[in-house]
Order: C-alpha cells, then structure tokens, then sequence
C-alpha cells in the first residue's frame, strides 16, 4: 500500500461509514452545552460567566475564537490564490476541503464574537453606512468578516452541495443545468476575486486592532507591519489546517493520501513561514529591539516558542524535497499550527500588559462556550464530508462510490 | 458583452490606480490626516500639590451622575478602588514608602483632543463634540466590543459587566450640567479649588502661571497633556512623577496617529477597490483556462467535472 502512488483526482463523500459514531455525539453534546451556556451568558450578562475584566476586556471568545478560528479557517483564501490566482492547477483537488474548513471555522468564529459582544441588539447599525467609524479597524473586521462568511465564502461552498442535488434528486436537474449552472460558471471569477480580497483585508485589520493597543503590546509583537504579519500568519496558518484536516480525514477514513500533493502545499507553506519568519527577524532587527528578543523573560521566551514551533518544520519540510513521511509531516504541520496560533494569539493575551498585576484567566463556563463552538464546527464538517463530495480522492474510490450509492440508496450516479 | 466588462474592468483599475497611488503617496496626507480638534475645547486642571484628598469629588461625581455606591470592598461602605461602573471619578493615595514624598490623584476621563476611544469605536459610540470637546457615550450605536477599553491609554472607559444591558460608564465631564450653565460637580465642590474648570487655553495659562511662580515645584516644571497623547483636556500639575499617579508616558503624537496605514489603506476605499480589481482581471483570465481544461478532463473521465 506504502508504494503505490496515489492521485488525488476527485471529491468523493465519505460512504460506507455512519453518521452517528461515538465521537460525532460527543461533539454535539459539546455543541449542546455551549448553545445552553450562552443563552445563560445571554440572560445573564458578561461578568457572571467569564473571566474578563476592565483592565483584560478581551478574553478567550475574541482572542481564541476569532483571532485563532478565523486564522485556522484562511485555508480558503490561502490555498485559493495559489490555486486561482497563481494558478497551480493539482490544488484544486484540495479546494473543497479547504473552503469547507474555512467556512465552518469562520461560522464557529462569528458565533462566539456575537456572544462576546455586550449589546448585540445594536448591530442593525452595519446596515447604515452613515454611522461607520471607517477609522477604526474594527469596524471592518466587523463589516467585512459577516459579509464574506455570508456570502462569497458560502458561495464557494455551494458546488459540492447543488452537485449531489444533481444525482440525488433527478426532478431538479434541468433546472440546475439549464439555469443555475450557466449562472455559476458566469459569476464565479467574481465571487472568487471577492472571497480573497476581503480576507486580505480583515484578516490585516485584525493585526490592525491591537496598533492602538501601544506599549500595552510587548514590543516584540507591536510594530507599525502588525497588520501585515497577521494577513500572512493566517495565510500559513490556513495551509497548516487544511494539510492537518486532510491528513486526518485520511487516517479516520481509511483513504488513500496523495503525499505530491500534500508536499507541494506543505512546501508553499513552508517558504511562506521562511519569509514571514524572515521579516519579522528584520523588523525587529530594524526597530532596534534585538535586545528584547534577547532578554529571555517570559516574553523572550515566547517569541522564541513562537519562531521555533514554525521555524524549524519549515525547514525541515524545505529540506525533504522527496520522500516526506506522512507522520514527519503531520508532526511538522501540527508544531506549525500550535507556533502560528500561538502568534495569531498572543498579541492579545500573553504579550498584552494592560496593567501590571492583572489577571485573566476564562473561567469554565467560557471555556467551555469557547470549545463546544469548535465541536460544533468539527461535526458540521463530518456532516458535510460524508454527505457532500468534499473531501479529495482518486477516480476509483468515485467509481466504487458509483457502484456502492447504487446497491444501498438506488442512486443513478452516472450522466443522465 | 465580453469585450463591454473588460473595458469596465480596465477603466475600472485605470481609474483606481492613480486614486490609491495618491492616497498612499499624497505629499500633505499627514497635515490632513490630523483631525481639526474642537472649536472652544473646555476641560480642568487639577494641581496634586492643592488637593488634600477629601473625596468630595468623588462623592458630587456619584451624586451628579446617579451612579450607585460602589461597596465591593467591604459590603458596607461606599470605597471604590479604582475606576469602574460605579465610580467615574476617582481621588487616589500615591505613598510607594514611609519616607517618601506622597500626593494625591484625581482621575477620569482626561478628554483627549484626539481621543483613541472615539478612533477605535467602530459606530461612533464614544463621539468627541466638536464644539466643547467633551467624549460622551451615545448608547443606541454601542454593540458592547469593548474596543475602547483595549484602546484607551488611561483605562478610562468602563464595562458594566454585570448587567444584561451593559453600559460604557465614563466621565462625560458633567454634559447634562455644561448645557444648563454649571460646572461640572467634582470642581463645584473641591474646597482647595484643586480642581478647576474653564476653557483649556485658560487652564493651560494657568498652570504654566504657577510653574513660573514657583519653579522646581511641579515635576519636570511641566502641564501634563499639553502635549501628551496630542494633548487632553483635562490638565495636570504635579510634584510627584507623572507616571508614578497613574499618568504614562505617551509621547506627544496622539494615539489615532498610530492607525496612519489603516486610514491609507482604505481612503476612499481606492485600494480595496483595486485589489479587486486586479484579483478579478487575473481571475477571468485563468478561469477560461479553467473550463477549457474542465471540457478536455470531462472529454477524458467521462464525469462531470467538479468545481
């Protein structure tokens, strides 16, 4: 099995297996619990059931859930533009999987910065252009995410959905043909410009918010290309998940990993790690700050937590051109994910000294509103997954898919 | 139909191009970039080495503004520790050590003229009145983010966490009571007159008056916030170092200023606007590719071709 060469060819649903397994109930019981715990929070108010205070206002639901999710979930404008916009045409297979992670992280995200807010009740106001502060970053994460999780990132969801519709659902498909896939093809270099332009720019203007931040940030992370460093630490932090999220979907699923095309991504991943690793050596080179990369405190140490955790896999993916094992690379991609969300949280919580002495800390409750969202976004993409042809496969595992929906649902899955 | 949606493309970029080239590179964008400030800003200036930290202050500030007793200390007695939603004005003790010189500390909102809650507010919640300059709080735009407390150098903006309808509690420097003639409770009520209210360039007059009167008695010979943090409204004199009561050193660039690539980046939504502009041009490009590739794998597979 460890020699044949295996090509990624087609998304193909995960058949043969049920939906309902231990872990998937375990994960909706996770789900259920943060749903009744923030309708508590809801009934409740802020202080009651989180940790946060004046001095540390931000906890875990901003700092993990949507600083880390959303950085986790860029796989789908990350991949994207290598795929589309570079043009590096056998990541397509990988595509699906990507958005798909993307969309349901982003969601997982939005839920808990929807909770996080005090007074939701006023978001109507993202309607009413005239009262946007367009200074304030925060403005257009809060603009900007909702809109591309609405509507180009949900779009680029919808091929695999419309195209089991196709086979399952035989009234429905001269109305696909005939209308709905003519529109697709019309409008989707549209849809695609849009689903990358606006994570570039909020995903920035997530970095962009802590710019006001000043000394509050230790120096090591606050510098005026904050914006910049985050933009492209969600952008290997999104190759990371969709190579750890198909790596994973394989060993659960028992199918067949294409190491090309794992290694092809996991090498874009790594340079993209080189140079923004290399740039904030200068940066902070530059600013003069050397000396507190040196000082070994704690936030010495963290920085350099941070560097090694996705340093040294680069490199190590760089060197291994041939022949990279699936379980150095998992492990490479894991230590690259950890170091990169470690980044992407930082800033906000362990490099940020609002004031000596304070304290946060989440308390239960938050945390575990904090983690059933992750659940929940983990058994959306099981659902997806094994109903959708999402995730990559070669072309036989489509033909057994053929003979296996025939004899179990009586699908006619060839051409009508 | 093709040929009409490139020409708009093009014009699109073409028109776009020059627009973001001058936003980023406009020779006078910092001079424009600094807000005009308000026309007849009016604040206080507080003077540590008058006050006797008598709190009456405190308690005409609590009074004034309905704010209920803040008894978290002890459960009995009205002791705030520290700014919260209970306390909008807080006079502190600084004694680090037995020996040392101790004064006291008035703090609240110091009304920056150009003030970092009102840049991070994302719906112009935390506004600054462009007349008097005071920063108040407008609740039907808040969405409770809590930016403004992130953002705010004094900690000033407080959060009332335990309520299901939070507020932002601030010093508005006695709004309500500006608009009928008053001043504002806390300098109505300072017995030393430690605390005075009047236009900023009289105050700041008046502090600068008193370091001349009697030189190396206030620190650094010097009114904190006419410069710092591109200058408050609310004025300090002090014996004892700034940063030691609870005033940092923030330099004299205001805090907004650090936002200067934010505001370039999205002026006039000229580069966003390009960016989709050329993702769209390279995007209809590699997508005939694209199909034409999908038509020849359709050719070859027998299947659909999946997007």
């Amino acid at each position: 099995m460890k020699h044949i060469v295996v090509r990624w060819q087609r998304g193909v649903p995960v058949y043969a297996v049920p939906l309902l397994t231990p872990f998937f109930l375990y994960l909706c019981c996770m789900g259920a619990y943060s749903v009744i715990f923030s309708i508590y929070r809801e009934v409740t108010g802020l202080g009651r059931v989180t940790g946060m205070n004046d001095i540390y206002a931000w906890g875990i639901w901003k700092t993990f859930n949507t600083m880390v999710l959303t950085g986790l979930g860029s796989g789908g404008f990350a991949i994207g533009i290598a795929a589309w916009i570079f043009y590096r045409r056998e990541l397509h297979a990988v595509m699906r999987t990507a958005v798909l992670t993307s969309l349901v992280a982003y969601w997982s995200g939005l839920i808990a910065l929807g909770i996080d807010v005090g007074r939701p009740w006023n978001f109507y106001q993202v309607l009413m252009p005239w009262r946007y502060n367009g200074h304030s970053p925060l403005l257009e994460v809060c603009i900007c995410m909702p809109v591309y999780a609405t509507f180009p990132l949900f779009l680029e969801n919808t091929p695999p959905l419309l195209e089991r519709w196709f086979y399952t659902w035989p009234s429905f498909r001269p109305i696909l043909v005939n209308r709905i896939f003519p529109i697709i093809r019309a409008t989707y270099p549209y849809v695609i410009a849009l689903a990358y332009a606006l994570p570039l720019l909020h995903q920035s203007s997530l970095g962009a918010l802590m710019l006001l931040g000043g000394a509050r940030v230790h120096t090591l992370w606050q510098t005026p290309f904050l914006p910049l460093l985050y933009v492209w630490a969600a952008g290997f932090l999104g190759f990371s998940c969709v190579i750890g999220v198909l790596m994973v979907s394989c060993l659960a699923w028992k199918r067949p990993m294409d190491m090309s095309i794992l290694t092809i991504l996991a090498r874009i991943m790594a340079w993209l790690i080189v140079a923004w690793d290399g740039f904030r050596f200068l940066e902070i080179v530059a600013r003069g700050q050397t000396a507190a990369a040196f000082a070994f405190d704690r936030f010495s140490l963290l920085f350099w937590l941070e560097t090694l955790l996705v340093a040294v896999p680069a490199v190590y993916i760089l060197s291994h051109r041939y022949g990279l094992k699936p379980s150095r690379l998992f492990g490479a991609d894991v230590m690259i994910a950890v170091g990169g969300m470690l980044y992407r949280v930082d800033p906000t919580t362990f490099a940020f000294v609002a004031r000596p002495g304070a304290v946060y800390f989440p308390s239960g409750i938050e945390a575990i509103i904090a983690v059933g969202y992750v659940c929940l976004a983990i058994a959306a993409f099981i659902v997806a997954v094994k109903y959708l042809p999402i995730l990559p496969a070669p072309m036989s595992s489509w033909r057994n898919l053929e003979n296996y929906a025939h004899v179990v649902h009586g699908i006619e899955m060839r051409e009508a | 139909m093709d040929l009409t949606r490139r020409e708009a493309l093009e014009a699109l970029v073409a028109k776009c191009a020059p627009v973001a080239t001058a936003a980023l590179a406009l020779p006078a964008a910092d001079a424009e970039e600094i807000e005009a400030g308000p026309k007849a800003p009016v604040g206080m200036l507080y003077d540590a080495t008058l006050c006797i930290g008598c709190k009456a202050c405190v308690v005409a500030c609590a009074e004034a503004n309905d704010l209920p007793p803040d008894v978290t200390l002890d459960g009995l007695h009205q002791a705030p520790e520290d700014l919260n939603a209970f306390t909008k004005n807080i006079i502190k003790l600084y004694k680090p050590t037995e020996q040392s010189q101790d004064s006291f500390v008035k703090l609240q909102c110091m009304h920056c003229l150009d003030p970092a809650c009102v840049a991070a507010c994302p719906f112009h919640s935390l506004w600054k009145n462009q007349n008097d300059g005071v920063v108040a709080w407008e609740p039907s735009r808040c969405i409770g983010c809590r930016y403004c407390e992130i953002a705010c150098p004094y900690h000033v903006p407080k959060f009332e966490w335990e309520r299901i309808n939070p507020k932002i509690v601030k010093c508005e420097l006695c709004k309500p009571r500006l608009a009928k003639g008053y001043e504002p409770a806390c300098t109505s009520v300072c017995p030393t007159h430690a605390v005075i209210f009047g236009p900023r360039e009289d105050l700041l007059a008046a502090g600068k008056k008193r370091i001349a009167e009697s030189p190396d008695k206030y620190f650094e010979n010097r009114v904190y916030g006419e410069h710092d943090a591109g200058g408050t409204q609310v004025l300090y004199l002090s014996h004892v170092p700034f940063e030691e009561i609870g005033l940092p050193t923030l330099g004299n660039a205001p805090i907004p200023a650090r936002l200067k690539w934010q505001k370039r980046v999205y002026k006039f939504f000229a580069i966003p606007l390009l960016l989709c502009g050329i993702l769209t041009g390279v995007m209809r490009r590699n997508w005939k590719d694209h199909e034409k590739e999908m038509r020849e794998e359709e050719e070859r597979t027998g299947l659909r071709p999946q997007l």
